[in-house]
């Protein structure tokens, strides 16, 4: 599913990728008609634009988790705004790519999302290490909670973002290539964790009854 | 939103809501003055003292009622105003048929007492330092025609307080409308740049989209479009570091941090191009200004470096990390690499380009630079600049 409020980048995702043997179920113009149309349509790769008129990238990507928790979330960025970039991927992004990038990038994306693995740019990569460790730094709410990087992870982590290849990686490090990638995927899952914890914590402080499913329990 | 018209006046009224409760205040204070004056001061001096109560009953009946009037600021008129001198004018010659004729020359209080500065400070007040003067020049020739030149030179001084009085309410109370515009004028600048800002940036994003579906259709078109399409690229690239460093320096004014400390991932995602990538943290990165501006020399020194030794097609990647104890600033690329040796060589024959500009600029600030070079898998250098460490070396170099 192609959501996107630029009816030339909407079509032109939705060609590119129906050229390149994808079926593309449905395309929505803002998040309220993604949302409405995500549960019929049952996609298994959302290709999201993060700037979105009537809600925040962030918000749809929650909306759409929650929704249809199978569907993995691909965020598109013209700007490539850390803060927001950072929020859609802690909301439950699965990737994220700037809309600049080539088609080839592109479509090599959604093929690693349609597959389950996770789509680390540099930017991502630096962004997802610059939370975790905000999150060690932050003394209180973090204390026993705050989610952490094994050295390995961070220094995988580190290598992507300094644009070395997951096969570049492997080859330094002397690891399988599957390797690498579990290392990149188990981060990720770390932060979407904590940020669900969260979430759960939040709406129980705050006596929200009946605390919201588990958005994408998957 | 804040109506145009009228501002001045609106300003002026709200920014002299203080005076006018003090003139409240003063007129009451003065009323308690001009009883205690006539029960035990002067009481000696009145030929008929139970009138002399009857125009203390007015002047507070005066006083109360003045104060409710003023109370709102569209009751606050000329005629009120005038209606007020006239009655405290009144008042004031009231004294002539209240005392024995021989007091007013001998320099004794009118009953009025402090009282008659009242409407001389509302009309300073209301309209400026002329109106508080005339007022209190009006008051001072009651003042005179009630001594009768015989005890002038006594009444002098009270006459010139009471001008004193009337020009310095007014001179304040205009100051004080004038700051009040002024911080209206800030205001809505403020608020018209907050919108424009954010106008601004949807208009960046829609530009950035446009310029990325050029670059695609130029790629797939090929031939004379494929070079528009990249030309597109490298804009694109450009005004993506200009809208990545500006709102970097909107987010640091929002939270400053210690003075003296700059958010640094403005000036490096300034280096960012079509070739390079600049990754940085969502949170600011905050070094001491003067570090700061070293720190980015020596990471376009590298990338220069780059240019120069892999060539313009070269892909360079900048990673900016925030760790607990220091700022770490990689920079690598995929070209060729530097052959073992080639370096320390480089160094030791003098031709410091790599080594001296980098390591040198990161020791002046109490940091490290180091090179790694692997042949065939690209050259990484890494700035590390500890917290604290530049401040501690800007202070030595003060001192020195």
């Amino acid at each position: 599913m192609v959501v996107d409020d630029h009816p030339m980048w909407r079509d032109a995702v939705a060609r590119d990728l129906t050229e390149a043997g994808y079926d593309v179920v449905a395309t929505a113009a803002d998040g309220a008609q993604a949302l409405r149309v995500i549960g019929a349509a049952r996609p298994d790769v959302v290709v999201l634009d993060l700037q979105l008129p009537d809600t925040s990238g962030v918000d749809v990507t929650r909306g759409l988790r929650a929704a249809c928790p199978a569907a993995r979330v691909l965020v598109l960025s013209a700007s490539g705004e850390q803060q927001d970039v950072l929020d859609a991927v802690k909301a439950g992004a699965v990737g994220y790519l700037l809309k600049s990038a080539a088609l080839p990038d592109f479509l090599e994306a959604v093929r690693r999302t349609a597959e389950g693995d996770a789509v680390f740019t540099p930017g991502l990569a630096a962004l997802v290490l610059g939370e975790f460790r905000r999150l060690a730094s932050v003394p209180a709410a973090g204390g026993r909670d705050a989610p952490s990087l094994t050295e390995r992870e961070t220094e995988i982590l580190r290598m992507v973002a300094t644009g070395m290849s997951y096969k570049q990686i492997a080859t330094r490090l002397v690891l399988s290539h599957r390797t690498v990638q579990n290392h990149v995927q188990n981060s990720l899952g770390k932060l979407h964790l904590h940020n669900r914890v969260e979430l759960v914590r939040y709406a129980i402080e705050h006596g929200l009854a009946g605390a919201p499913e588990p958005g994408g329990s998957a | 939103m804040i109506i145009p018209g009228g501002r001045p006046q609106q300003a002026q009224r709200g920014s002299s809501e203080p005076l006018w409760r003090a003139i409240a205040v003063f007129r009451f204070a003065s009323v308690g003055y001009a009883a205690l004056r006539v029960a035990v001061i002067d009481r000696a001096d009145y030929s008929r003292p139970d009138w002399a109560w009857a125009v203390i009953a007015v002047m507070t009946a005066w006083t109360v009622a003045t104060t409710i009037a003023y109370a709102r600021p569209e009751r606050r008129t000329r005629t009120l105003l005038s209606v007020d001198l006239a009655v405290t004018a009144c008042l004031l010659l009231s004294t002539a048929a209240l005392q024995y004729p021989q007091a007013p020359r001998h320099g004794v209080t009118p009953v009025t007492a402090t009282w008659l500065a009242g409407p001389v400070l509302a009309w300073g007040v209301r309209y400026g330092r002329r109106a508080g003067a005339i007022a209190a020049l009006i008051m001072c020739g009651c003042d005179v025609a009630l001594v009768r030149g015989a005890a002038f030179g006594v009444a002098l001084n009270g006459l010139v307080l009471l001008l004193l009085a009337g020009v310095i309410v007014g001179h304040v109370a205009r100051l004080g409308a004038e700051v009040e515009a002024e911080r209206q004028r800030v205001i809505e600048v403020e608020a018209a740049s907050r919108e424009r800002e954010r106008l601004a940036r949807d208009i960046h994003d829609s530009v950035l989209q446009v310029l990325a579906m050029v670059q695609r259709r130029g790629a797939e078109a090929g031939g004379p479009a494929a070079e528009l399409g990249r030309l597109a690229g490298q804009q694109e690239a450009a005004l993506r570091a200009l809208v990545g460093s500006g709102s970097g320096e909107t987010a640091d004014d929002a939270a400053p941090g210690s003075p003296g400390n700059v958010d640094v991932r403005a000036m490096m995602l300034s280096a960012q191009t079509d070739r390079v990538t600049v990754s940085v943290p969502a949170q600011p990165v905050l070094v001491p200004t003067a570090a700061a501006g070293e720190l980015a020399s020596a990471m376009r020194a590298a990338l220069d470096n780059v240019r120069l030794h892999c060539g313009e097609r070269a892909r360079a990647w900048v990673l900016v990390e925030d760790e607990p104890d220091r700022v770490t600033v990689t920079i690598r690329d995929d070209g060729p690499g530097i052959p073992d040796g080639r370096l320390a060589e480089a160094a030791a024959a003098g031709r410091l380009g790599v080594s001296h500009s980098i390591s040198g600029r990161l020791r002046d600030l109490g940091g490290s630079a180091s090179i790694r070079s692997v042949p065939g898998d690209g050259t990484e250098v890494e700035l590390r600049l500890p917290h604290g460490a530049s401040a501690a070396v800007a202070r030595s170099a003060e001192r020195a």
